[in-house]
This record gives structure tokens, C-alpha cells and sequence, in this order.
């Protein structure tokens, strides 16, 4: 077995952390695009409103049930070629609209599951206090199964910033992307990988320690 | 943040109407020694002869790196004006799109790991064997077009074959005579030649078939006349492949 080149992977170091920026812009743009149309993809279902709870079924349906490789090509390669004007969107546009459709999808169906799992009492009590359906859902409701929906929301959040490495496919060279154009060249794929793999895993972990945070302080109201 | 700035910088170029002074050229960044990445610089041979035909033309050019599979939806969809990855032409690609002069004239190759050139030996010794192939590449083509392509397992990858040959995964790649030689010669890879060129295949560049999309090839078309008269585009070979293989074998 031929050993690391530890030298090649220091040299790639600065290669890839300049490429951090790009994925996490993505990724952040994308989780709040996602978090926004997801709750109001909830929201919809959970109201049952009519009309609108039919798309959204069919929404969620469809980006639940397509891979987002898929849902990327077919996006980016597939829809031009019917509406030209689509052509003027770029790689980093694409790649967010792509996550965030697709995440959009799980988190509806997650944060729909929180609001639901709020006890009926909650709902009763509010209601009897004279509170309109959306207050109840503004005020009681949401920062219940917020914290409830917090975890696994973050998980999406992790699964986002590694499917932005999907986006290389669509022209743009993120993290993954430099480390293969590096490997073409060196041909040292072990290095190669391992470094961008150490920068996922420390950017996850730099995140997992805010979530810790993050759900002290929701779980603070209702600490008992 | 600079990269942002670039992005935003790029998002907006692109998305304005392509005009005559900007060549966007599509290539996958993953082909040694034609376009590959070192220190995050772009180069290799497609590199510097893209750049000799945008200062021939006038043109800026724009390189824009993408996984091999998108190159040809990115240039049917507008996003990119040509490919430069070694595009060889075939009867289905030129029905599809305007092809420049070829630029480089070269050979399908078997590749094997080190060691074992002497049980594989050309296209032949192929049958009962896997063989890893480009997906999207002529080389594919050429593996099922065999009298024994019925029996060869072919197994299509979106990068990395010479990895896969050389941990023994498949037992062989076919690839370009000219990049094979190079791998074999500037990589860690135990890989070997096994035999000789099995069918001659000739690159160029390929435009959109449409009124814009030809006469940006016409243009680029005569900066290769040029290149190639001058002396230039053997040169870029000579830099990049130790070998003149920009005119025809029989010339």
C-alpha cells in the first residue's frame, strides 16, 4: 500500500475551503427558501383548504417521490428545451430552486406531523379563548411543533448542504466538484476525497453543536 | 466570498442574450491531460488551444466546467456554445450539430491494469470480459459497434474508469490512444496499453445547428485553419501530448 501524500492534501486545503462559501450559500438560501414554502405547504394540508390541499398533495407527491438528480435535469435540460426563457437561469439559481422544491417537500410533510402532534387540548383551550383558527396556529400552535419539527428539520439541513454537490452536474464547480477536477488531474483519489470529505464533516459538525444550542432554547418554554 | 461575487458576476452574463464577443466553451475539467484541474487552475491541451482560437477570432472565451454528462443538454439548451472535451464525430452528432474542422486525429485504446497486457491485448481479447467505458463517449459506440460486443460487458461511468481498471474492479478501459499514453505515463496508476489503436477517431467541435450557432463555428473554423498553419496547434499537441496528433496519421 503506497502511502498518503499528505503534502498534496495540505496543497489542497486552501483549494477546497475556497469553494465553502459557494456551498453554503447554496445550501442556506436554499434551507430558508425550503422552511418558508414547506410551512405553508403545512400549513395548507393541515387547514385542509380546499383546492390548494389537492396541489400540494400532488406537489409534495411528486418532489417527495423523484430523486433530486432528477428533478435537476429535468429542471435545468428538460424544461428549456419547451420554455427557452428558462435557459437564462444559471447553475446556482437552478441547483437552489431544485433543493428547495425538494425540501420543501419533506418538510411539509415533517412540519405537518409537529403541528399535528400537538395536543387537540391545545387547540380546544385556544379555541375557547376566543382565538381564530390562524392564531391558534400562530400563537399556540407552530412554536409547539416547532420544537418538536427542530431535528429533523436539521437533518434536511445537513442532507441540503451534501446535495449541493449534485450541482456540479449543472456547471457549477462547489466542493465536490473542485475535488474531482483535482483528482482528474493527480489521479491521487484517496486524497482527494478524503479532504473534501473531512470539510463536510466539519462544517456538520460545527452545525450539530448550534442545533444542541438551538434546541435549549426552544425546549425552554415548555421545560418542566 | 470572492467566489460569490463570481458567481452573482457569472449568474448575470449568462443570463443575458448570448452575444458574437464571448465564446462559452463547456468541458468537464476531468480529462487528463486535456482539461484537468491542479492548485484549482484550469488548463491542459483544450485550454490553451481554446485560448489560441479566441485571440485569433477576437473573442473573450469562458471556460465552464460541468460534469461530462451535462456538456451536451448545457449546449442544446444555449447555456454553452461549444464543447471542448475531445467530441469525436459521429454520424448521430453531426446530424445534431455544426462541426468544426477535426483538431485532433487519434485512436480508441484498450486499457489494462499493469501486468495483465499480456492476456489483454486489443479489442478482441475483450469477449467474457468487463470493460469500463465514458458514459455519453464515442467510445461506448465503438465497444458495441464489435463483432464481439455481445459478449463483453460493458459498464459506463460518469468519471474515474482509470481508477476502476487499476484496483481490477473491470478488467479493462477504452479511451483515446493519446490521453491513454499520458495517464499511463504521468499517473500512479499501474495501467498498461494492451495492443494497438482499434479504429481511428477524428475531434472537433461541435456548435448548435442554427443560423448563430454556424457562423461561430465558421469563425472558429477558420482561426483552426489558422492555428494549424501556423504552426500553433502542433505545438499545443507537442506541449501537452509529447506528440503531434493534430493532422491526419496518413498525412
Amino acid at each position: 500500500m503506497r502511502p498518503l501524500d499528505t503534502a498534496y492534501m495540505w496543497d489542497l486545503v486552501p483549494v477546497i475551503a475556497g469553494y465553502v462559501p459557494l456551498t453554503m450559500f447554496m445550501a442556506i438560501v436554499a434551507m430558508v427558501g425550503a422552511l418558508t414554502l414547506g410551512a405553508a405547504l403545512a400549513i395548507v394540508r393541515v387547514l385542509r383548504i380546499p383546492v390548494l390541499d389537492r396541489f400540494v398533495a400532488v406537489f409534495i407527491s411528486f418532489f417527495r417521490a423523484t430523486p433530486l438528480l432528477v428533478q435537476l435535469f429535468l429542471f435545468y435540460f428538460g424544461l428549456p428545451q419547451v420554455m427557452p426563457a428558462l435557459t437564462g437561469i444559471d447553475g446556482v439559481t437552478a441547483a437552489i430552486i431544485g433543493l428547495t422544491l425538494h425540501f420543501s417537500a419533506y418538510m411539509a410533510e415533517s412540519i405537518r406531523g409537529a403541528i399535528l402532534g400537538v395536543d387537540r387540548s391545545q387547540w380546544e383551550a385556544a379555541q375557547s379563548v376566543g382565538m381564530t383558527r390562524g392564531q391558534v396556529l400562530r400563537r399556540i400552535i407552530l412554536p409547539q411543533g416547532a420544537r418538536t419539527a427542530a431535528p429533523t428539520l436539521m437533518n434536511y439541513f445537513i442532507d441540503m448542504i451534501k446535495g449541493t454537490s449534485l450541482a456540479f452536474t449543472l456547471g457549477v464547480t462547489e466542493m465536490m466538484g473542485a475535488a474531482q477536477k483535482e483528482a482528474a488531474g493527480s489521479f491521487l483519489y484517496l486524497e482527494a476525497f478524503l479532504v473534501v470529505a473531512l470539510f463536510y464533516w466539519v462544517i456538520v459538525e460545527t452545525l450539530s453543536i448550534g442545533q444542541r444550542r438551538l434546541e435549549i432554547s426552544l425546549g425552554k418554554a415548555v421545560a418542566r | 466570498m470572492r467566489k460569490l461575487v463570481v458567481a452573482a458576476a457569472l449568474a448575470l452574463t449568462t443570463a443575458l442574450p448570448a452575444t458574437a464577443d464571448t465564446i462559452r466553451v463547456g468541458m468537464s475539467g476531468g480529462y487528463f491531460p486535456f482539461t484537468f484541474t491542479r492548485a484549482d487552475q484550469l488548463q491542459g491541451f483544450e485550454v490553451d488551444f481554446l485560448n489560441a482560437v479566441a485571440e485569433e477570432t477576437g473573442d473573450e472565451v469562458e471556460f465552464v466546467t460541468m460534469s461530462f454528462s451535462g456538456l451536451i443538454g448545457s449546449l442544446e439548451s444555449g447555456r454553452i456554445d461549444t464543447i471542448a472535451n475531445q467530441i469525436t464525430i459521429t454520424p448521430d452528432r453531426e446530424a445534431a450539430f455544426a462541426f468544426t474542422q477535426p483538431y485532433v486525429y487519434d485512436g480508441a485504446q484498450v486499457v489494462t491494469r499493469a501486468g495483465n497486457e499480456g492476456e489483454v491485448t486489443g479489442p478482441d481479447s475483450l469477449s467474457g470480459r468487463t470493460v469500463a467505458v465514458n458514459l455519453g463517449s464515442n467510445f461506448e459506440q465503438l465497444l458495441r459497434e464489435l463483432p464481439n460486443a455481445d459478449e463483453i460487458e460493458i459498464r459506463t461511468y460518469e468519471s474515474n474508469i482509470e481508477q476502476d481498471t487499476a484496483l481490477g474492479r473491470v478488467d479493462a478501459f477504452v479511451m483515446d490512444r493519446v490521453s491513454s499514453a499520458q495517464v499511463i505515463a504521468q499517473s500512479p496508476l499501474p495501467l498498461a496499453l494492451a495492443g494497438a489503436p482499434f479504429a481511428e477517431i477524428q475531434n472537433a467541435l461541435p456548435f448548435r445547428n442554427d443560423a448563430e450557432g454556424q457562423a461561430l463555428r465558421d469563425r472558429v473554423d477558420a482561426a483552426i485553419t489558422t492555428l494549424k498553419e501556423d504552426g500553433t496547434l502542433a505545438e499545443i499537441s507537442q506541449r501537452w501530448l509529447d506528440a503531434d496528433v493534430t493532422q491526419p496519421a496518413s498525412e
